[in-house]
């Protein structure tokens, strides 16, 4: 967990039109975003794939497992 | 990205586990990201720009159209098809985030604002829907896919009924003895360029042994129709040193 205090500054490069464009690579799902972690969610594949410097990150093999 | 245990490909002139290869193309591009259009004006003797050129010739962009260039690193394709149609939209998609931050960082990507957007992603798994856009490209790109049937067919898949492809890829020149010629130029000279300009030999003499490796105009074209795409045809650049593929989804 972080702090919410320790946050980055939202990205200011990363466009939220961008949600509507991006499937998951593996279930071809929609993707939800979390301001949180800063991560494009795909629930059905238990994936959160990063955004790095604004560009999402849309590979299994980068994404970061979870429940 | 798991692959059948015992799978190979090609990387270059070497045979390689097929799970291996994005990781060493991966490699061989962020290693060439920041000396990469140095290299390719140097490579080609600026011939490069007058393909791409070329390629805008033939594929006319139209106002409003949505672009995926597929591979676009540097953004060299996007940028000329959005100065060609006003009120178009274009994704660059490649698999080296060092690539993109390039791209990016150049003054025409702030230019384009808004209309142009940015994803790390593989060709062959691309994270977006079926039928999301009307023109995808592919330059320089397309053979160092591990397996181009499953990039075609993603190609293809994103693609709306209608959509055009079209892939500019170095190919097979149309005179033996130039390309015996043109062999010896590449073998020998670009891995030293590449050695001089970007300090790395290792990885032009993978691009030049890559563009080798690489299907003729007419085994490629078969590749394309095979994707499911029609009215298929090809145009030979610089005497088949590259060619422009060009296909519909009907």
């Amino acid at each position: 967990m972080t702090d919410p205090a320790a946050r980055p500054p939202e990205d200011p490069q990363f466009d939220r039109r961008m949600l509507e464009l991006l499937v998951c690579p593996v279930t071809r799902a929609p993707l939800s975003y979390d301001p949180r972690t800063r991560e494009l969610i795909s629930t059905a594949a238990h994936l959160a794939y990063p955004i790095r410097g604004g560009i999402p990150v849309m590979l299994a093999a980068e994404a970061r497992e979870i429940a | 990205m798991a692959t059948d245990e015992g799978e190979t490909t090609h990387f270059g002139f070497r045979t390689v586990g097929a799970d291996q290869k994005a990781g060493l193309v991966q490699g061989v591009f962020s290693r060439v990201a920041s000396k990469y259009d140095v290299m390719n004006d140097l490579m080609s003797a600026g011939v490069h720009r007058l393909w791409k050129d070329a390629m805008m010739d033939w594929l006319a962009p139209r106002p409003g159209q949505r672009l995926i260039d597929v591979a676009g690193g540097t953004g060299d394709i996007a940028f000329r098809f959005l100065a060609r149609a006003p009120g178009a939209s274009a994704v660059v998609v490649d698999l080296t985030e060092p690539m993109l931050a390039e791209g990016r960082a150049r003054a025409e990507a702030t230019a384009m604002g808004g209309a142009l957007d940015w994803v790390v992603g593989d060709a062959m798994a691309l994270p977006f829907a079926d039928a999301s856009f009307d023109v995808y490209t592919i330059s320089f790109g397309i053979r160092n896919v591990t397996r181009i049937e499953a990039a075609l067919a993603e190609a293809h898949r994103v693609l709306r009924p209608g959509g055009r492809l079209m892939v500019l890829e170095f190919s097979r020149m149309v005179s033996p003895a130039l390309q015996w010629a043109y062999d010896r130029y590449s073998f020998n000279v670009i891995p030293v360029m590449g050695q001089i300009v970007a300090g790395d030999r290792e990885s032009y003499q993978y691009l030049v042994e890559s563009i080798r490796r690489f299907p003729e105009q007419e085994a490629f074209a078969a590749m394309i129709r095979e994707a499911g795409f029609g009215q298929v045809r090809y145009r030979n650049l610089s005497m088949g040193i590259a060619a422009l593929h060009s296909g519909w989804k009907i």
